[in-house]
C-alpha cells in the first residue's frame, strides 16, 4: 500500500481517537452492564444515558495530584506508564477495520488499515510484549512491595499465556497460508475460522483475558493481596494511562480474536447474501466493531460472573492444560491439513476423525479422577481409641459435639439435647 | 540509511549506558533499547519477520527473564569492584579499545559498496523466502537447534528441579507436627509473632517490643537475623514517641 | 503460494547422526517413564547400545562411500543440502568419536566405585553439604540424565566434525557445548570445584562462541555464502575486502581453538577438568579435541586454503606456545588431574603442528597424521581418567600426586597401566604416542617447518622427563602409609583401562591397520 502522506497522518490520528472513545465508552458499558448484572442502576445522571460519565471521571482523575513516591526511581518511574501505553496504541496499525473504501469528497482510495505488514499478527505480539516492560519497570520502580509483586505477577502472567496465544495463532497461519492480518481476513470469505478451528478459539478466548490481565485473571491487581498491584503507588495522569493501557488492550485482543477467528470486518452470517451491500464502503467497520464489542461485553460477563483464581492454579492451568492441549491440536491440524492436501481425506473421514476424538475427549472427563481414589486407600482400617491426652497435650475428640454460642443455632442445639435425652430414654 | 544514522547514536549510547549503568536494571534496560533498535534496522532493511522475531524473543522474552532475576536476587547486592588481578581493568580497556579500533578500521574498509542483494532475497516474500532457507539448505542445522533445545531443557531441569522423596505433608500432618513440637519441647505452636508491634517501626527489621519493653527476638525473620540486620529497638525508644505524643510536653 | 522444494537427505550417509539423535531423544523419554528403581541400568543400557549401533551404522556408511575420481585421494560427498560433508576424515572421526564415547559411557555407568552410585551427583538443584542433598544420598538418587546429555554431546562432536558449512558448525559447536557444561557441574564429591568448574566453561565457552559467530559474520560479509566451499572460491577468486577476511579467520580461529584447548585459549582447561566428574572429563578430553582438530582442520584447509600465508606464521606461533605452556605448565602441577590437563594443551600444541604443516591444500599427510595422533591421544587419555577413578580415599577420587607416591608397589598392575598410559603420552617408542607423534613431525617436516618439528622434539624431551618421574614416583618410592585406598575396579572400569591399555601397545607394536585407515580416509571433500 502506497498512501500519501496526508492519509497516513489522517488514518493515525482517527485510530488513535476512535481508540481513546472506545475507552471512554467501554468504562461506561462496563459499569453499566456491571450494575445490571448486581441489580443496581450504574451511572446514569451525567450525559444521555450517563455516558459522559467515564469523561468526567477522566478529568477529575487528570486533576488529582501527581505524585512520585520518595523510593521510586524516578526516571523509570516516569517512564514505566509511557512504555505501557505507546505499545497498545501501536498494535493498532496492522488492524484493518475494512476494505478498501474512497474517501470522502477526495478521490482517493485507501484500505481501513493504517499498514499491511506479511507478519501482521507477529507485530502484534511483539508490540504487546514491548507493553509488558511498562507494568514490570512500574512494580520495580515504585520501590514498594505490593507493586514489585504485582508487576512480577503480571509480566509472569503475560508472558505465560502468550505461549498459549501464539500456538493458537499458529493454526490460524496454516488455515490462512499467512500472518498478515488482511490477508487472514481475506481467507475467511467462506468460513470463519472460529468453526473449523474452535479448541483454537477456546484457547484464544482463554489466553486473552489472562493475557489482559483481567477477572477472573486480574491476579496483578489482586486488592485482597497486593492493594492495586504494580500502579499501587501511581496517581492522576500515570495512573490514567495505565488505566487507558489495560482498556485499550482489552479492545486489542478482542479486534485479534475478531480479525483471525470472526471474520474481521465482514457482515455476520447471511447478511451479505440477502444484501448485497452489507461488505462494501463504510458498513464493514460497523461489523467489525460490534464484534469487537461482543467480546468486550464477554470480558465485562466474566468480571461480573467468576471469582478470582489463586495464582499458582492460574499457572498450573496454563503451563499444564492450556499450552499442552493447544501444542496438541497445532499437531493435529498440521497432519489434518497435510492430509487434506494429499487428498486422503474427505469429509466423511474428517467427521468421523472428530466425532472420534470428541467421544474420547468425553471419556476423558467423565473418567474418575485419580485424585478421588488416593484418600479412601489411605483411610486406615480401623480407627483406634481416642485418647484426649495423645502427645501429652488436651485435644478434643473430633467426633466431639460442638458448642455452638451463635444465636441462630440454639434451634440445633435443642434438638441435639432433645435427641439425647430420647436415646437416654 | 536513514533509519540507520538516526538509530545509530540511540544505540552506541544505549551500549554504552549498558556497560557503565550502576543500577543492574539500567543496565538490562539499555540493553532492551539497543535490541529494540535492531530490531528497526532490521525492519528497515527489509526483514520484518526477523524485526518481530527478534522483539518477540529477545525483548519480550530473553530480556524479560533477565529483569526478573535483577528484580529479585540483585536488589541490593552491590557489584564488588575489587580487581583480583592487578591492573586488569586497565588492560581489559586498552585490549577492548585496540579490539574494537581494530574492528572497525577492518571493516570500515572493507563495507564500502552500496547494500545488494535484498530484493532478490525477499523476491517470493520475506517470510516465504526464509522459510525456503530454513527447510532447504540450512534444514539440518534448523534440526540440530532443536536438539540443542532439548538440551537446554534437560539441563535446566538438572540444575533446577528438586525431586520430591516424600510425601507432600497435610495440612492437618503439619498441625499436629506443630503441637508435637510444643508437647515435646514447648515450641510455640502458632505464628511468631509480627515484628514492629509496639516498637517504633513497622518495618520487617524492627523487632516487636513486649509490654514491657523488651524485645521478642523471634518477631524479626531469620534470615534477616542470621545477617545481623536487626535494627535495635528497646523501651527508651517507646517512652521517646510517647513524650512525643504528649501534648504538655511538646518542645515547640 | 509458490512451492517450497523439499530437501533433499542423503539417510544413508548420515544415519549414524539419525541413531544418535533418536536414542537421545529416547533417553529423555524413558527418563520421564521408566520409575527409578531400573532407571540408571535402562539408560546406560540404552545409551551404551545406542553408541554400537551408531558405529555399526557408522561402518556400513563408510563401506558404501566410493573413491572419488582426482589427483588426490578423497572418498564420499557432501550431504544435507551441503550442511554436512560425509568423506573419509568425517567418516573416520565418527568411527574413533564413537569408540572413544563407548569407553567413557561404561566409565559414566560405573556404580561400584561409589558405594554402588554413579560420579554423578544424586540432585544437583540441592546446594552443596546441605541437608538436601544428604536426603538425596540416603535415597541413593541419580542423575541418570547424564546418558541423554552425553549423547547429544556426542551427536555435537560429529556435526562438529563433518559440518562444511559454517552456519551448521555454530549449531554443532552448540549442541556439542552445552551438554557438556551442564555435565561439568554435576559431580558427586568436591561439588564446589565441579560447579566452579562447569560456570568456567560456560562463561568463557559461550565468550568463544560469541567469537564464532562474529567471525562467521565476517567470514559471509566476504563470501556472501555460508559454505566452505563458497569461502574457498571466494578466497579464490575476490582480491578486494581482504581485512573483512582477515578478521573473520581470526575470530573463527579463536573458537575453534578455544575447543582444541590451545594456548592462549587454554586457561579453561586445567581447572574445568579438574572440577568436572572423572568420566566427563575423560569424555570431554578425548571426544572435544578429536572433533575440534578435524573441525579446525577442514575450515582451514577447504574454506582458508587459498589464503594460508595469510594464517600460518600466526598458527605456527600458536602451536609452539601452545606445546611449551602446555609441557612447562604440566611439570609445576600438583594434581594428577590438572596435570593431564596441562598435557592435554601440550597434545593440542602437537597436533597443531601437523595440522598448520599442510603442504599444498589437500594436505593428506597432515590429517591422517592428525587423526591417528587423535586415536592415540584419545584412547590414552580416557585410560589415563579411568585410573584416576579407582584410586580414592575417604573423600572419594585421591588426586593429589603426592599420595600417588609407591602406588606401585601396592597395585602393580594398575600402576603399571597409568606407566603406560604416561610413556605413551611422553612418545616413548613401542607406544601409540611414539606413532603419533612421528607422524605429525614428520608431517610438519615434508611441509617445511623444521623449526616447529625441532621445538616439539625439544618440548617432548621435556615432556617425556616429566611423566617418567611420575611413573618413577610410582614404582620406585616407598607408598605413604597415609596413602590412598584403592577402589575394587568394577567390570566397566575394568575393561576400559584393559581395552586402553591393549590399544595403546597394539598402536605402538603394529599401527599398520589403523594408520592404513588414517590414511585411505584421505582428503576433506569440499
Amino acid at each position: 500500500m502506497n498512501d500519501p502522506v496526508w492519509v497516513v497522518v489522517l488514518k493515525a490520528v482517527l485510530i488513535f481517537v476512535i481508540l481513546v472513545l472506545y475507552t471512554l465508552f467501554n468504562i461506561w458499558f462496563e459499569r453499566r452492564v456491571v450494575a445490571r448484572m448486581q441489580h443496581r442502576v450504574g451511572p446514569n445522571v451525567n450525559g444521555p444515558f450517563g455516558l459522559l460519565q467515564s469523561l468526567a471521571d477522566g478529568v477529575k482523575l487528570a486533576l488529582k495530584e501527581d505524585l512520585v513516591v520518595k523510593a521510586a526511581d524516578k526516571l523509570v518511574y516516569v517512564l514505566a506508564p509511557i512504555l505501557a501505553t505507546i505499545p497498545a496504541f501501536l498494535a493498532w496499525a496492522v488492524i484493518p477495520f475494512g476494505p478498501e473504501v474512497r474517501i470522502p469528497f477526495t478521490d482517493t482510495y485507501t484500505a481501513l488499515q493504517l499498514t499491511d505488514l506479511p507478519v501482521g499478527v507477529l507485530y502484534v505480539l511483539a508490540v504487546t510484549s514491548i507493553g509488558v516492560y511498562g507494568i514490570v519497570l512500574a512494580g520495580w520502580s515504585s520501590g514498594s512491595t505490593y507493586a514489585l509483586l504485582g508487576g512480577l505477577r503480571s509480566s509472569a502472567q503475560v508472558i505465560s499465556y502468550e505461549v498459549a496465544m501464539g500456538l493458537s495463532f499458529v493454526t490460524v497461519f496454516l488455515y490462512a497460508g499467512s500472518m498478515s492480518t488482511s490477508e487472514i481476513v481475506a481467507a475467511q470469505e467462506d468460513l470463519w475460522y472460529f468453526l473449523p478451528l474452535v479448541p483454537s478459539f477456546l484457547i484464544y478466548v482463554v489466553a486473552m483475558v489472562g493475557e489482559t490481565n483481567r477477572a477472573p485473571f486480574d491476579l496483578p491487581e489482586a486488592e485482597g493481596e497486593l492493594v492495586g498491584g504494580f500502579h499501587t503507588e501511581y496517581s492522576s495522569l500515570k495512573f490514567a494511562l495505565f488505566f487507558l493501557a489495560e482498556y485499550v488492550n482489552m479492545v486489542t485482543v478482542s479486534a485479534i480474536a475478531t480479525t483471525l477467528f470472526l471474520g474481521g470486518w465482514r457482515a455476520p452470517f447471511g447478511l451479505a447474501q440477502v444484501w448485497e451491500g452489507a461488505n462494501d464502503g463504510y458498513w464493514p467497520v460497523l461489523w467489525f466493531l460490534g464484534k469487537t464489542l461482543g467480546f468486550i461485553f464477554l470480558f465485562i460477563w466474566l468480571r461480573g460472573t467468576l471469582p478470582r483464581l489463586r495464582y499458582d492454579q492460574f499457572m498450573t492451568f496454563g503451563w499444564k492444560v492450556l499450552i499442552p492441549a493447544a501444542l496438541a491440536w497445532t499437531v493435529a491440524v498440521i497432519v489434518l491439513r497435510k492430509a487434506q492436501q494429499e487428498g486422503q481425506l474427505d469429509r466423511t473421514a474428517l467427521l468421523v476423525a472428530a466425532g472420534v476424538a470428541a467421544v474420547v475427549l468425553l471419556a476423558t472427563l467423565l473418567l474418575p479422577g485419580r485424585r478421588g481414589d488416593e484418600p479412601a486407600e489411605s483411610e486406615p482400617a480401623d480407627e483406634p481409641d481416642f485418647d484426649a491426652y495423645a502427645g501429652g497435650y488436651p485435644v478434643p475428640p473430633p467426633q466431639a459435639p460442638h458448642v455452638p454460642t451463635r444465636p441462630w443455632t440454639q434451634t440445633a442445639i435443642a434438638h441435639h439435647a432433645r435427641d439425647k435425652e430420647d436415646s437416654d430414654a | 540509511m536513514t533509519a540507520f544514522w538516526v538509530l545509530a547514536p540511540f544505540m552506541v549510547l544505549a551500549a554504552l549506558g549498558l556497560v557503565l549503568a550502576r543500577k543492574a536494571v539500567h543496565a538490562a534496560l539499555c540493553l532492551a533499547v539497543v535490541m529494540i533498535s535492531l530490531a528497526v534496522l532490521y525492519a528497515a532493511q527489509g526483514a520484518p519477520f526477523l524485526f518481530a522475531v527478534q522483539i518477540v524473543v529477545y525483548t519480550g522474552a530473553i530480556m524479560m527473564l533477565f529483569l526478573f532475576v535483577l528484580m529479585l536476587v540483585g536488589v541490593e547486592s552491590a557489584e564488588s569492584l575489587a580487581e583480583s588481578i592487578p591492573g586488569q581493568r586497565i588492560g581489559a580497556v586498552v585490549v577492548a579499545l585496540v579490539f574494537g579500533a581494530l574492528g572497525v578500521v577492518g571493516v570500515a574498509q572493507s563495507v564500502t559498496g552500496a547494500v545488494v542483494g535484498v530484493d532478490a532475497a525477499n523476491e517470493g516474500g520475506n517470510v516465504e523466502g526464509l522459510a525456503a532457507l530454513m527447510f532447504g539448505p540450512y534444514v539440518l542445522a534448523f534440526e540440530a537447534t532443536a536438539a540443542l533445545l532439548i538440551t537446554a531443557v534437560l539441563g535446566a531441569m538438572v540444575l533446577a528441579h528438586r525431586e520430591r522423596l516424600g510425601r507432600r505433608l497435610t495440612q492437618r500432618e503439619v498441625a499436629e507436627g506443630r503441637l508435637q513440637d510444643y508437647a515435646h519441647h514447648g515450641t510455640h505452636p502458632g505464628q511468631l509473632p509480627t515484628p514492629g508491634v509496639f516498637a517504633r517501626h513497622n518495618a520487617v527489621d524492627t523487632p516487636a517490643l513486649l509490654p514491657d519493653g523488651s524485645v521478642v527476638e523471634t518477631s524479626v525473620p531469620a534470615p534477616l537475623r542470621a545477617r545481623d540486620q536487626v535494627r535495635p529497638g528497646d523501651r527508651s525508644e517507646v517512652d521517646a514517641v510517647a513524650r512525643e505524643l504528649e501534648p504538655g510536653e511538646d518542645p515547640r | 503460494m509458490n512451492e517450497i522444494p523439499a530437501p533433499v537427505l542423503e539417510w544413508d550417509l548420515i544415519a549414524p547422526l539419525m541413531v544418535l539423535g533418536a536414542v537421545a531423544v529416547v533417553g529423555v523419554l524413558l527418563e520421564a517413564f521408566v520409575p527409578r528403581g531400573p532407571r540408571f541400568v535402562v539408560q546406560a543400557s540404552v545409551a551404551i547400545g545406542g553408541v554400537v549401533a551408531a558405529l555399526g551404522t557408522t561402518i556400513w556408511t563408510a563401506t558404501r562411500t566410493d573413491v572419488l575420481d582426482g589427483d588426490v585421494l578423497a572418498r564420499g560427498q557432501v550431504a544435507a543440502e551441503g550442511a554436512l560433508s560425509v568423506d573419509g576424515p568425517s567418516l573416520f572421526t565418527w568411527g574413533l568419536l564413537l569408540v572413544l564415547a563407548l569407553l567413557s559411557m561404561l566409565l559414566f555407568a560405573e556404580r561400584r566405585l561409589g558405594g554402588g552410585l554413579s560420579a554423578f551427583t544424586g540432585r544437583a538443584a540441592d546446594a552443596p553439604g546441605s541437608s538436601g542433598e544428604a536426603e538425596a544420598t540416603r535415597h541413593r538418587l541419580e542423575h541418570t540424565e547424564v546418558f541423554p546429555l552425553a549423547l547429544f554431546a556426542l551427536l555435537g562432536m560429529m556435526l562438529f566434525a563433518a559440518s562444511t558449512d559454517l552456519l551448521m558448525m555454530f549449531v554443532a559447536l552448540e549442541v556439542l557445548s552445552l551438554p557438556l557444561y551442564v555435565l561439568c557441574g554435576l559431580a558427586r564429591r568436591r561439588r564446589l570445584l565441579s560447579q566452579e568448574a562447569a560456570l568456567k566453561y560456560f562463561l568463557l565457552g559461550a565468550f568463544s562462541s560469541a567469537f564464532f559467530l562474529y567471525g562467521v559474520a565476517l567470514v559471509y560479509g566476504y563470501a556472501g555464502g555460508f559454505g566452505l566451499a563458497e569461502v574457498a572460491d571466494a578466497v579464490a577468486s575476490r582480491t578486494q575486502e581482504r581485512p573483512l577476511l582477515l578478521a573473520g579467520v581470526a575470530l573463527l580461529a579463536v573458537g575453534l581453538l578455544f575447543k582444541v584447548g590451545a594456548v592462549p585459549f587454554h586457561s579453561w582447561t586445567p581447572d574445568v577438568y579438574q572440577g568436572a566428574p572423572t568420566p566427563v572429563t575423560a569424555f570431554m578430553a578425548a571426544g572435544t579435541k578429536a572433533a575440534a582438530v578435524v573441525a579446525l582442520a577442514r575450515v582451514l584447509l577447504v574454506a582458508f586454503g587459498g589464503a594460508e600465508w595469510d594464517w600460518q606464521p600466526a598458527f605456527w606461533a600458536v602451536a609452539a606456545l601452545t606445546m611449551l605452556v602446555g609441557a612447562v605448565g604440566s611439570i609445576a602441577q600438583g594434581d594428577v588431574k590438572r596435570m593431564l590437563a596441562y598435557s592435554s594443551i601440550a597434545h593440542a600444541g602437537f597436533i597443531l603442528v601437523g595440522v598448520v604443516g599442510a603442504t599444498g591444500g589437500d594436505g593428506i599427510t597432515s590429517v591422517s597424521s592428525a587423526l591417528f595422533y587423535l586415536t592415540a591421544y584419545g584412547v590414552a587419555t580416557i585410560g589415563a581418567f579411568a585410573v584416576v577413578m579407582l584410586v580414592r580415599d575417604a573423600s572419594g577420587e585421591s588426586t593429589d600426586l603426592d599420595t600417588w607416591t609407591g602406588l606401585g608397589r601396592r597395585a602393580p598392575w594398575l600402576a603399571g597401566a597409568f606407566a603406560l598410559f604416561m610413556l605413551s603420552f611422553a612418545g616413548i617408542p613401542l607406544t601409540a604416542g611414539f606413532i603419533g607423534k612421528w607422524g605429525v613431525f614428520s608431517a610438519a617436516w615434508a611441509g617445511g617447518l623444521w623449526p616447529l618439528v625441532v621445538l616439539g622434539v625439544l618440548v617432548s624431551a621435556v615432556a617425556a622427563f616429566f611423566y617418567v618421574r611420575v611413573v618413577l614416583t610410582m614404582f620406585f618410592d616407598e607408598p605413604r602409609p597415609d596413602g590412598p585406598l584403592l577402589a575394587v575396579p568394577g567390570a566397566m572400569t575394568t575393561v576400559v583401562v584393559t581395552v586402553a591399555a591393549v590399544a595403546t601397545v597394539a598402536l605402538g607394536v603394529m599401527p599398520g591397520p589403523v594408520l592404513d585407515l588414517a590414511q585411505q580416509a584421505g582428503a576433506f571433500v569440499r
